[in-house]
Protein backbone atom coordinates (compact mmCIF):
# COMPACT_ATOMS: atom_id res chain seq x y z
CA UNK A 1 0.00 0.00 0.00
CA UNK A 2 1.51 3.54 -1.08
CA UNK A 3 1.03 5.71 1.71
CA UNK A 4 2.02 9.47 1.74
CA UNK A 5 3.62 10.69 4.93
CA UNK A 6 3.19 14.39 4.42
CA UNK A 7 -0.65 14.04 4.68
CA UNK A 8 -2.42 13.02 8.10
CA UNK A 9 -3.11 9.55 8.08
CA UNK A 10 -7.01 9.75 7.47
CA UNK A 11 -5.98 10.83 3.83
CA UNK A 12 -2.27 8.59 3.43
CA UNK A 13 -3.74 6.21 0.83
CA UNK A 14 -5.35 6.36 -2.40
CA UNK A 15 -8.57 4.60 -1.21
CA UNK A 16 -8.58 6.82 1.75
CA UNK A 17 -8.68 10.60 -0.09
CA UNK A 18 -11.20 8.74 -2.47
CA UNK A 19 -13.57 7.54 0.33
CA UNK A 20 -13.55 11.28 2.27
CA UNK A 21 -14.04 12.73 -1.43
CA UNK A 22 -17.32 10.28 -1.66
CA UNK A 23 -18.54 11.50 2.00
CA UNK A 24 -18.83 14.88 1.20
CA UNK A 25 -20.71 13.58 -2.21
CA UNK A 26 -22.82 11.96 -0.05
CA UNK A 27 -23.55 14.93 2.29
CA UNK A 28 -24.01 16.85 -0.55
CA UNK A 29 -27.29 15.03 -0.88
CA UNK A 30 -28.19 14.92 2.73
CA UNK A 31 -28.67 18.60 2.18
CA UNK A 32 -30.58 18.45 -0.73
CA UNK A 33 -32.84 15.93 1.43
CA UNK A 34 -32.71 18.38 4.24
CA UNK A 35 -33.96 21.11 1.85
CA UNK A 36 -37.09 18.98 0.67
CA UNK A 37 -38.20 18.97 4.20
CA UNK A 38 -37.43 22.58 4.84
CA UNK A 39 -39.15 23.85 1.59
CA UNK A 40 -42.35 21.12 2.66
CA UNK A 41 -42.08 23.06 6.21
CA UNK A 42 -42.36 26.50 4.99
CA UNK A 43 -44.98 25.83 2.46
CA UNK A 44 -47.04 23.85 5.78
CA UNK A 45 -45.91 25.72 8.73
CA UNK A 46 -49.41 27.94 8.86
CA UNK A 47 -51.64 24.99 7.93
CA UNK A 48 -52.54 24.00 11.73
CA UNK A 49 -55.74 23.14 11.18
CA UNK A 50 -57.27 24.90 14.35
CA UNK A 51 -54.59 23.04 16.25
CA UNK A 52 -51.83 24.66 18.09
CA UNK A 53 -49.03 27.08 16.43
CA UNK A 54 -45.07 27.06 16.88
CA UNK A 55 -45.23 29.72 18.89
CA UNK A 56 -47.99 28.18 20.89
CA UNK A 57 -45.95 24.82 21.54
CA UNK A 58 -42.14 25.98 21.36
CA UNK A 59 -39.90 25.81 24.51
CA UNK A 60 -36.87 28.13 24.45
CA UNK A 61 -34.94 26.70 27.32
CA UNK A 62 -34.87 22.96 25.72
CA UNK A 63 -34.16 24.35 22.42
CA UNK A 64 -31.26 26.29 23.44
CA UNK A 65 -30.14 22.98 25.45
CA UNK A 66 -30.41 21.12 22.23
CA UNK A 67 -28.54 23.80 20.78
CA UNK A 68 -25.60 24.06 22.83
CA UNK A 69 -25.05 20.24 23.32
CA UNK A 70 -25.32 19.82 19.85
CA UNK A 71 -22.28 22.63 19.50
CA UNK A 72 -20.58 21.47 22.18
CA UNK A 73 -20.45 17.94 20.39
CA UNK A 74 -19.15 19.39 17.33
CA UNK A 75 -16.53 21.25 19.19
CA UNK A 76 -15.12 17.87 20.88
CA UNK A 77 -14.90 15.76 17.80
CA UNK A 78 -13.45 18.58 16.26
CA UNK A 79 -10.65 18.17 19.02
CA UNK A 80 -10.80 14.28 19.06
CA UNK A 81 -9.60 14.94 15.10
CA UNK A 82 -6.99 17.20 16.32
CA UNK A 83 -5.92 14.73 18.99
CA UNK A 84 -5.88 11.37 16.12
CA UNK A 85 -3.73 14.01 13.97
CA UNK A 86 -1.29 14.21 16.87
CA UNK A 87 -1.29 10.88 17.05
CA UNK A 88 -2.86 10.85 20.44
CA UNK A 89 -5.37 7.81 20.61
CA UNK A 90 -6.31 8.01 24.17
CA UNK A 91 -7.09 11.79 24.14
CA UNK A 92 -9.08 10.96 21.08
CA UNK A 93 -11.28 8.23 22.51
CA UNK A 94 -11.71 10.79 24.96
CA UNK A 95 -13.00 13.21 22.98
CA UNK A 96 -15.38 11.18 20.57
CA UNK A 97 -16.92 9.27 24.11
CA UNK A 98 -17.60 12.99 25.64
CA UNK A 99 -19.13 13.41 22.07
CA UNK A 100 -21.31 10.43 22.28
CA UNK A 101 -22.22 11.22 25.65
CA UNK A 102 -23.44 15.13 24.25
CA UNK A 103 -25.32 13.57 21.53
CA UNK A 104 -26.96 10.97 23.46
CA UNK A 105 -28.04 13.61 26.20
CA UNK A 106 -29.23 15.50 22.62
CA UNK A 107 -31.43 12.69 21.85
CA UNK A 108 -32.77 12.42 25.37
CA UNK A 109 -33.87 16.45 25.38
CA UNK A 110 -34.96 15.69 22.26
CA UNK A 111 -37.24 13.09 23.31
CA UNK A 112 -38.80 15.24 26.07
CA UNK A 113 -39.72 17.88 23.44
CA UNK A 114 -41.68 15.12 21.27
CA UNK A 115 -43.62 13.57 24.76
CA UNK A 116 -44.13 17.26 25.68
CA UNK A 117 -45.95 18.44 21.98
CA UNK A 118 -48.03 15.23 22.33
CA UNK A 119 -49.14 16.18 25.79
CA UNK A 120 -50.14 19.62 24.65
CA UNK A 121 -52.30 18.13 21.33
CA UNK A 122 -49.23 18.53 18.67
CA UNK A 123 -48.90 14.69 17.24
CA UNK A 124 -47.88 13.40 14.40
CA UNK A 125 -51.31 13.87 12.86
CA UNK A 126 -52.96 16.91 14.30
CA UNK A 127 -52.54 19.29 11.25
CA UNK A 128 -50.23 19.44 8.05
CA UNK A 129 -47.96 21.89 10.11
CA UNK A 130 -47.24 19.10 12.90
CA UNK A 131 -46.84 16.64 10.79
CA UNK A 132 -44.15 17.99 9.22
CA UNK A 133 -42.53 19.32 11.74
CA UNK A 134 -42.16 16.11 13.62
CA UNK A 135 -40.99 14.87 10.71
CA UNK A 136 -38.12 17.25 9.61
CA UNK A 137 -37.02 17.16 13.63
CA UNK A 138 -37.50 13.75 13.24
CA UNK A 139 -35.17 12.83 10.21
CA UNK A 140 -32.53 14.71 12.18
CA UNK A 141 -33.04 12.81 15.38
CA UNK A 142 -32.70 9.68 13.51
CA UNK A 143 -29.57 10.88 12.16
CA UNK A 144 -28.44 11.43 15.28
CA UNK A 145 -29.62 8.73 16.42
CA UNK A 146 -27.70 6.71 13.73
CA UNK A 147 -24.39 8.85 14.90
CA UNK A 148 -24.46 7.40 18.15
CA UNK A 149 -23.99 3.55 17.38
CA UNK A 150 -22.09 4.36 14.28
CA UNK A 151 -19.56 6.19 16.91
CA UNK A 152 -19.81 4.01 19.36
CA UNK A 153 -18.62 1.20 16.67
CA UNK A 154 -15.67 3.35 15.72
CA UNK A 155 -14.53 4.10 19.31
CA UNK A 156 -14.56 0.75 19.75
CA UNK A 157 -12.50 -0.46 16.44
CA UNK A 158 -9.87 2.57 17.49
CA UNK A 159 -9.57 1.17 20.75
CA UNK A 160 -8.96 -2.61 19.59
CA UNK A 161 -6.50 -2.05 16.31
CA UNK A 162 -5.01 1.76 17.17
CA UNK A 163 -4.76 4.06 14.76
CA UNK A 164 -3.98 3.02 11.24
CA UNK A 165 -4.45 4.53 7.65
CA UNK A 166 -8.56 2.83 7.90
CA UNK A 167 -9.19 3.58 11.70
CA UNK A 168 -8.12 7.29 10.97
CA UNK A 169 -10.15 7.46 7.80
CA UNK A 170 -13.15 5.91 9.76
CA UNK A 171 -13.16 8.61 12.36
CA UNK A 172 -12.62 11.20 10.06
CA UNK A 173 -15.43 10.64 7.95
CA UNK A 174 -17.54 10.45 11.16
CA UNK A 175 -16.69 13.84 12.27
CA UNK A 176 -18.26 14.67 8.94
CA UNK A 177 -20.82 13.50 9.43
CA UNK A 178 -21.05 14.95 13.09
CA UNK A 179 -20.22 18.15 12.05
CA UNK A 180 -22.71 18.11 9.35
CA UNK A 181 -25.57 17.22 11.75
CA UNK A 182 -24.44 20.35 13.24
CA UNK A 183 -24.86 22.50 10.83
CA UNK A 184 -28.52 21.11 9.84
CA UNK A 185 -29.27 21.97 13.71
CA UNK A 186 -28.29 25.26 13.61
CA UNK A 187 -31.26 25.71 10.28
CA UNK A 188 -33.65 23.80 12.21
CA UNK A 189 -32.78 26.18 15.46
CA UNK A 190 -33.12 29.01 13.30
CA UNK A 191 -35.66 29.04 10.95
CA UNK A 192 -38.29 26.56 12.38
CA UNK A 193 -37.64 27.42 16.25
CA UNK A 194 -36.52 31.02 16.37
CA UNK A 195 -38.50 32.56 13.38
CA UNK A 196 -41.57 30.45 15.42
CA UNK A 197 -41.08 32.00 17.89
CA UNK A 198 -40.18 35.44 16.90
CA UNK B 1 -2.64 19.45 27.36
CA UNK B 2 -2.87 22.67 25.73
CA UNK B 3 -1.50 21.14 22.87
CA UNK B 4 -4.85 19.03 22.63
CA UNK B 5 -6.91 22.50 22.38
CA UNK B 6 -5.66 24.37 19.28
CA UNK B 7 -6.48 28.01 19.06
CA UNK B 8 -8.19 27.72 15.85
CA UNK B 9 -11.31 25.61 17.16
CA UNK B 10 -11.39 26.84 20.42
CA UNK B 11 -11.79 30.39 18.46
CA UNK B 12 -14.38 28.05 16.49
CA UNK B 13 -16.20 26.98 19.05
CA UNK B 14 -16.49 30.65 21.18
CA UNK B 15 -17.29 32.30 18.24
CA UNK B 16 -20.08 29.83 17.39
CA UNK B 17 -21.19 30.38 21.03
CA UNK B 18 -21.71 34.32 19.97
CA UNK B 19 -23.74 33.12 16.53
CA UNK B 20 -25.84 31.23 18.61
CA UNK B 21 -26.56 34.40 21.00
CA UNK B 22 -26.54 36.74 17.99
CA UNK B 23 -29.31 34.88 16.82
CA UNK B 24 -31.26 34.51 19.98
CA UNK B 25 -31.97 38.44 20.10
CA UNK B 26 -34.72 37.66 17.73
CA UNK B 27 -36.64 36.00 19.84
CA UNK B 28 -35.57 38.43 23.59
CA UNK B 29 -36.18 41.48 21.18
CA UNK B 30 -38.74 43.21 19.55
CA UNK B 31 -37.83 43.08 16.22
CA UNK B 32 -39.89 43.13 13.03
CA UNK B 33 -39.89 39.99 10.51
CA UNK B 34 -37.46 41.89 7.87
CA UNK B 35 -34.65 42.71 10.86
CA UNK B 36 -35.16 39.30 12.56
CA UNK B 37 -35.00 36.95 8.97
CA UNK B 38 -32.18 39.09 7.98
CA UNK B 39 -30.16 38.43 11.31
CA UNK B 40 -31.03 34.55 11.45
CA UNK B 41 -30.18 34.52 8.02
CA UNK B 42 -26.63 36.36 8.32
CA UNK B 43 -26.20 33.96 11.95
CA UNK B 44 -26.98 30.52 10.67
CA UNK B 45 -24.69 30.63 7.28
CA UNK B 46 -21.86 32.18 9.28
CA UNK B 47 -21.99 29.26 11.26
CA UNK B 48 -22.20 26.81 8.86
CA UNK B 49 -19.75 28.21 7.38
CA UNK B 50 -17.41 28.36 10.33
CA UNK B 51 -18.27 24.48 10.73
CA UNK B 52 -17.23 23.93 7.32
CA UNK B 53 -14.10 25.34 7.12
CA UNK B 54 -12.86 25.26 10.76
CA UNK B 55 -14.04 21.92 11.88
CA UNK B 56 -14.32 19.77 8.54
CA UNK B 57 -11.03 20.87 7.45
CA UNK B 58 -12.82 21.62 4.00
CA UNK B 59 -10.15 23.62 2.11
CA UNK B 60 -7.22 21.97 3.59
CA UNK B 61 -6.66 18.92 1.36
CA UNK B 62 -5.86 18.61 -2.53
CA UNK B 63 -9.43 17.69 -3.17
CA UNK B 64 -10.67 20.80 -1.98
CA UNK B 65 -12.04 21.95 -5.10
CA UNK B 66 -14.09 18.91 -5.72
CA UNK B 67 -15.47 19.47 -2.04
CA UNK B 68 -16.13 22.59 -2.61
CA UNK B 69 -17.69 22.33 -5.89
CA UNK B 70 -19.98 19.24 -4.64
CA UNK B 71 -21.28 21.52 -1.67
CA UNK B 72 -21.87 24.62 -3.49
CA UNK B 73 -23.82 22.47 -6.00
CA UNK B 74 -25.97 21.15 -2.87
CA UNK B 75 -26.31 24.49 -1.64
CA UNK B 76 -27.44 25.55 -5.07
CA UNK B 77 -30.16 23.02 -5.19
CA UNK B 78 -31.18 23.15 -1.77
CA UNK B 79 -31.78 26.95 -2.07
CA UNK B 80 -33.67 26.23 -5.57
CA UNK B 81 -36.12 23.93 -3.98
CA UNK B 82 -36.86 26.21 -1.06
CA UNK B 83 -37.21 29.37 -2.83
CA UNK B 84 -38.93 27.79 -6.01
CA UNK B 85 -41.64 26.36 -3.34
CA UNK B 86 -41.80 29.68 -1.53
CA UNK B 87 -42.46 31.82 -4.87
CA UNK B 88 -45.26 28.82 -6.00
CA UNK B 89 -46.93 28.19 -2.65
CA UNK B 90 -46.44 30.46 -0.31
CA UNK B 91 -45.94 34.41 -1.93
CA UNK B 92 -48.04 33.40 -5.14
CA UNK B 93 -46.04 34.89 -7.77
Amino acid sequence: MKMDHSLPLEYSTEENKLKILGFWIFLGAEIMLFATLFATYFTLVGRTAGGPTGAGIFEITPVLIETLLLLTSSFTVGLGIHAMRLGRKKAMIGFFITTLLLGLAFIGVEIYEFVHYVHVGAGLQTSAFTSILLTTLGTHGIHVTIGLFWGLFIVLQVWKRGLTPQTANKSFIFSLYWHFLDIIWIFIFSFIYLKGMM
Amino acid sequence: MSELFPLKQVMGFVFSLILTAVALSVYFFNLSFSTGMIILLVTAFLQAGLQLVVFMHAGETEDKGAIYTNVYYGLIIALMTIFGTLLVLVWDM
